[in-house]
């Protein structure tokens, strides 16, 4: 049909260049217009009788030429004048002819098809090239170096063997030295723990284990170092809050009008992913769990089914279901394979091989898949006196809701405002209930397939009132290759998770180890992390990459043995010193010869205050607390609340991840407002008075010791003479005007000093 | 941690990413060639996110104040006169009532009086008798149009260019695109007294972009310093202690960095709180309208948005960037009953403030290069609202949200002073001549600033995203 159609426009072009010259050339407004007010009305109330099955009195409403020619007698529009336009007559019921039939359109409609005939009615040419990308898909899939199949590159031989502690160091060897270069010399120990613990676990290791590790002349000290932290549960707050990241991990739903806008059981989800990562569960288990739980044999212990959160817990857009879907799909595709999926929302991606349809081949996954209402437990409390308070009160308030729904039946049925508002006051208080009382059982915000799945259409330009072709629910063609096969269990969700969490994807293991080795290294080898397209960065080792990804994956994709395997190459404990010609070479520091100096970021900045205040509350998981209102919790970060709708100006101004689509890495600006809170909140204040009063700070009783003392816990090293005497002068002078007498709080001169170490860039930047 | 050396904050990312680009190479020479970074130096230049930047070419505007009446103003009540109405007051119009938020009935006439001002002679009506003192300095432009009638999607269309998607906000992008001119105060600041507009802080999100770049919130109902700015002021410290406790903090970092090679983040950080230490008085300056003299503050008139515009002032003086001026929290203009007090209520409290703020800004030189914009999320209908269950108690005399056509006024800032752009039909239903969508409005905005609006983009999530996404075109007419 479609040929039809084109060859019909073709030969209206060669045998009627009078008509041609008429077609207006196509203003973008017009396009807009059209595209946004004209076609929707057209596919949906015209095209069933004029269109490509029937053509109704000869006319066709599925192309301009179309409407042009007219039907069986005579034109209908006359472009630029609606008052002489048939169309526009008929569509008014303003005379013999009224259209459609059925009924009257909605005025609204009426008025943008007569503006549009008044416009002289624009009409894009048609270009819905669902089919116009596969040439270029198998071609991109053989050239590009994301597509091709992961396999374990020989390690490059090297020049100075002496240096290359593991493969990794073969690999960026190479690099160095195919521009003149060489590796920065290994940090000292101190540098080391310091680096290696503030990494592993965001906190600075203490006194006691820099002193051992410095002494340990064991030749595998580095090693058990490692092996120490990656065995405390510190480990996995610090790095499941990298994942946190990627997920765009809240514990609100953003604006939903009235509603309840905390979730109750989000942080299900963080904990599951804090525990994924202390027990080292396999990624392919992890990516498996986190989009297909619900549809996995579990056996007795339920809790992965929280992981379903990684696709539940997004923004939702005033409630709108496509832009949930999208988010989704956004959170999947870039999240776990770096490809740019949304993009293709509304059109081909334009730099991607990644079509149109391929888009909503997704999209019918998610959207056959909903959320049930009732969240399935996923564990219970003993039974307890307040447990069953918890309950009692729950079922007291559910039951306010159904009384209200039968009592005002009626109101509710003419959708009267005030008893609507007066149910959603009612509903919000069962919501409430869950989010605020202690022992409300943890439930987990799953996804399940709905009885019958949706068949995905096109929405053209994305509009979902502007409906185009079918297409199969199933994966990528760029990654799963021609030979694809539609989903066929249910939503396929199932089937999508495991064509992820499969050895032949080619992005999988790439996109995971890239992650892992930017948190590591503060950045990626890839530095595009959450964009392997075509216009993303090329990997500056791409040897080494593959390298990683085909061992992470011969290691049972296990992330903890790819933190042992970068950790202890020495590329990884190279100083951060690089020289002066050095950073003019290589200012990006790409080929890595040497470490990259990072600022702590906003959890690790906190946490680290209350560790050395000696403060640091080490509960693991539960539900998430308030971080920014006194009195002050001494909980790690990660586990404060995170409102993605009104996200605290603090953590904006430390440059928090969004909390609204899939955060790959965070800026690191630096703004007064840092300092500010640094200076003068009440917090930081707090802390630095804490950190004075550590038992192991005032047991020193000469100020020398003590200064020393508190080089120790912030920094991890003594002080130097000068130091020291830098110190007592300021004290001294301190003192003299001390008493800081302001009022209701004065900050005694070694308070203030206390504060000033912990703002200093020493205690902010890990060499 | 994931501070690093080419992190996407690097000078030449943003220059790349805005639509300024060139290669990596000789960066520093070609900057100072194309003048593309004017007053920073040292360390901020390379970090500081708020560093000035220039536009694409030499702009009009420098600066903007966006007074933003949110629930929606009536323009048949305000700035577009519509005599037609009271020829069919009290009955239907003889076109068909536009579908808007709730059912709406027959015509209903303005309540208010409309006169010509100025050599111009536009009519505004006596709602707005002191802005339209000024009138000649205005341009009302008539024709503008929204996509739908409700407020949080044209609240977040009006203020991102995208009515549900997350999106970074006009003023987030203004402070990407040119930093700010004053390192000691934020570069984009939202003013709402009482609390948040619906939509709240997602009316001034960087989204996507830098967290630097989101609004800075101020609720002006406060009136001390310390309640309008967290962390604005030490409580247990003199600036005198504080100064010498900074002292030291400087010698600490000195010296650790002194053992290091040079390193653009530590210098930046380390200026950061130099920067911190003058924030601290020119905030508390810059809130303090008390320091504006007796004759300055009589003009603005009393109250809350006297006190909130004058404020406006004082920043935009200093250099801030792009200020935001809410009404009020929730929505204020939203009179879907009793239209005649309420208008009057609210204009009261503003109008006189906004006709002195363009006096002011006129006599102090300023408002050639100062982008006023007034308007809200949209207007309201030329019929009178019919009562809906649950709604309006019964009262049928007030106006439903209308995002057909509606009025927004530009002065200032090289906008064409005195003129009336586009038109809404015969009774103020519908934009008909000259329509100018509020991408199109973003568009000019970015155009008066001195952007290519399609060529300040960011590059997210494998897109270059824009202000005005796919749409908008400058509206050459409304350009003086």
């Amino acid at each position: 049909m479609k040929s039809a159609m084109r060859f019909f426009t073709l030969a209206a072009c060669f045998l009627s260049p009078a008509m041609l010259r008429a077609a207006p050339p196509v203003d973008p407004r017009g396009v807009e217009f059209f595209e946004k007010h004209v076609r929707p009305v057209l596919v949906s109330k015209c095209q069933s009788c004029h269109g490509t099955k029937r053509q109704q009195g000869g006319l066709r409403l599925d192309s301009r030429a179309d409407l042009l020619k007219g039907s069986d007698n005579g034109a209908v529009v006359v472009p630029g004048q609606p008052d002489k336009s048939l169309l526009v007559k008929a569509l008014h019921y303003d005379g013999d002819v009224q259209m459609p039939p059925k009924g009257k359109l909605p005025d609204e409609a009426i008025v943008h098809l007569t503006e549009w005939v008044k416009m002289g009615a624009p009409w894009p040419e048609e270009s819905v090239k669902t089919d116009a990308t596969s040439l270029s898909v198998s071609e991109v899939r053989r050239t590009h170096w994301a597509f091709g199949p992961v396999k374990k590159p020989g390690v490059p031989a090297a020049k100075s063997p002496d240096w290359v502690k593991t493969p990794i160091d073969a690999f960026v060897l190479a690099g160095l030295d195919a521009k003149g270069l060489t590796p920065a010399p290994s940090a000292d120990r101190r540098t080391l723990i310091r680096r290696v613990t503030l990494d592993l676990h965001g906190l600075p290791p203490t006194p006691e284990e820099v002193n051992a590790f410095e002494n340990d002349p064991s030749p595998d000290a580095y090693a058990r170092l490692i092996d120490r932290l990656l065995a405390s549960p510190r480990y996995g707050e610090r790095w499941g809050r990298h994942w946190l990241d990627v997920a765009r991990y809240a514990d609100s739903k953003g604006y939903v009008f009235t509603d309840e806008r905390r979730y109750p059981f989000a942080y299900t989800y963080r904990d599951y992913v804090i525990r994924a990562f202390n027990e080292d569960l396999p990624y392919d288990q992890f990516v498996l769990q986190q989009l297909a739980a619900d549809q996995l044999p579990l056996g007795e212990d339920k809790r992965p089914l929280a992981a379903l959160g990684y696709l539940t817990l997004g923004r939702r857009f005033l409630n709108n279901i496509h832009d949930i879907i999208d988010d989704r799909i956004d959170v999947t595709m870039r999240g776990l394979q770096a490809m740019t999926v949304g993009c293709a929302r509304c059109h081909d991606h334009k730099f991607d091989p990644i079509p149109q349809k391929d888009y909503y081949s997704l999209y019918g996954v998610f959207a056959s898949s909903v959320e049930p209402k009732d969240l399935p437990l996923i564990g219970m409390p003993e039974k307890s006196a307040e447990l069953a308070a918890f309950e009692k009160e729950l079922a007291k308030r559910k039951a306010e809701v159904e009384k209200y729904r039968e009592e005002h039946k009626e109101e509710l049925a003419k959708r009267n405002r005030k008893f609507r508002d007066g149910l959603r006051a009612l509903e919000k208080k069962v919501d409430q209930w869950q989010v605020t009382a202690p022992v409300a059982p943890p439930r987990a915000m799953v996804l399940i397939d709905k009885p019958t799945p949706e068949t995905p259409h096109i929405f053209l330009r994305g509009n979902p009132r502007n409906v185009g072709p079918e297409v199969p629910r199933q994966f990528l063609e760029v990654v799963a290759g021609e030979k694809r096969q539609p989903f066929r269990q249910g939503s396929g969700r199932l089937e999508l998770a495991r064509a992820i969490a499969d050895r032949n994807n080619p992005l999988t293991a790439r996109v995971l180890v890239n992650r892992i080795w930017l948190h590591h290294f503060g950045a990626g080898l890839v530095r595009t992390p959450s964009d392997f397209g075509l216009r993303g960065d090329p990997p500056t080792h791409p040897g080494l990459l593959d390298w990683l990804a085909a061992t992470f994956m011969d290691d049972g994709w296990s992330i903890k043995k790819l933190h042992r395997l970068i950790l202890l190459s020495n590329t990884y404990q190279q100083s951060s010193s690089g020289d002066r010609g050095l950073l003019e070479m290589d200012p990006d520091n790409r080929l890595l010869a040497h470490m990259n100096r990072q600022r702590l970021d906003f959890e690790a900045m906190r946490d680290s205050l209350l560790c050395v205040a000696g403060r640091l509350d080490t509960t693991i998981g539960g539900r998430a607390v308030e971080l920014t209102t006194a009195p002050f919790t001494t909980r790690r970060t990660v586990y404060g609340f995170i409102d993605r709708q009104n996200l605290p100006g603090l953590f904006r101004t430390f440059d928090f991840a969004s909390p609204d689509a899939s955060s790959p890495q965070r800026y690191a600006t630096t703004v007064p407002q840092q300092a500010l809170f640094l200076m003068n909140s009440p917090f930081v204040i707090e802390q630095a008075r804490h950190f004075l009063q550590r038992p192991d700070v005032t047991a020193q009783t000469q100020d020398e010791a003590k200064i020393n003392r508190m080089y120790q816990l912030a920094y991890g090293r003594p002080a130097e003479a000068d130091e020291i005497a830098l110190g007592i002068q300021f004290l001294a002078q301190a003192r003299k005007s001390d008493p800081a007498k302001k009022e209701p709080t004065p900050l005694p001169a070694w308070e203030q000093y206390a504060q000033a170490l912990l703002l200093s860039n020493e205690f902010a930047f890990v060499d | 941690m994931t501070n690093l050396p080419s992190h996407p904050l690097t000078r030449r990312d943003f220059l790349c990413r805005s639509g300024m680009g060139f290669g990596s190479l000789g960066l520093a020479n070609l900057m100072a060639s194309q003048g593309l970074l004017s007053a920073a130096t040292g360390a901020d230049r390379s970090t500081s996110p708020l560093a000035p930047k220039g536009p694409h070419f030499a702009p009009k505007a420098k600066r903007v104040i966006h007074l933003f009446m949110n629930g929606g103003p009536s323009h048949v009540d305000s700035f577009d006169p519509k005599p037609s109405l009271q020829k069919y007051a009290g009955k239907l119009l003889p076109r068909t009532n536009l579908r808007t938020e709730r059912k709406t009935g027959a015509a209903f006439p303005s309540p208010f009086k409309f006169q010509r001002y100025g050599k111009s002679g536009i009519e505004v009506s006596e709602l707005f008798a002191n802005t339209a003192r000024c009138i000649d300095d205005i341009c009302v432009i008539r024709s503008m149009h929204a996509d739908v009638p409700n407020h949080e999607p044209s609240l977040l269309l009006m203020n991102c260019g995208e009515a549900r998607l997350i999106r970074p906000s006009m003023g987030s992008w203004l402070t990407y695109g040119l930093g700010s001119d004053n390192q000691n105060l934020p570069g984009f600041i939202a003013m709402c007294p009482g609390g948040y507009p619906i939509q709240e802080t997602q009316n001034w999100q960087s989204a996507f972009l830098p967290g630097a770049y989101q609004g800075t919130y101020i609720d002006t109902r406060h009136t001390s310093v310390d309640k309008l700015i967290e962390n604005i002021r030490n409580t247990s410290l003199s600036l005198a202690e504080q100064r010498r406790q900074l002292d030291l903090l400087r010698q600490l970092n000195e010296r650790h960095q002194e053992r290091r090679q040079q390193d653009a983040q530590l210098e930046a950080r380390i200026q950061s709180f130099e920067l911190a230490y003058r924030m601290q008085m020119d905030a508390s300056d810059a809130f303090d309208v008390s320091r504006e003299p007796k004759h300055i503050r009589d003009m603005y008139g009393p109250g809350t948005q006297a006190r909130q515009i004058l404020i406006a002032r004082r920043l935009l003086e200093k250099g801030v960037r792009f200020v935001q001026v809410w009404h009020g929290a929730g929505q204020p203009w939203d009179n879907h009953d009793d239209i005649e007090v309420q208008h009057r209520r609210l204009a009261k409290e503003c109008d006189q403030a906004i006709g002195a703020l363009l006096v002011d800004l006129k006599q102090r030189g300023m408002l050639d290069d100062t982008l006023v914009i007034w308007g809200g999320e949209f207007g309201r209908t030329p019929t009178v609202e019919l009562p809906s269950p649950g709604n309006n108690a019964g009262k049928v005399n007030g106006r439903d949200h209308n995002h057909w056509g509606f009025t927004m006024w530009l002065a200032g800032g090289g906008i064409k002073g005195g003129y009336v752009h586009g038109a809404t039909d015969e009774f103020g239903f519908q934009a008909v001549e000259d329509k100018v969508h509020v991408h199109d409005l973003h568009a000019t905005l970015l155009h008066l600033l001195g952007f290519d609006h399609e060529r300040l983009t960011y590059r997210y999530a494998g897109r270059d995203f824009r202000l005005t996404d796919v749409y908008g075109h400058v509206v050459k007419e409304l350009l003086g």
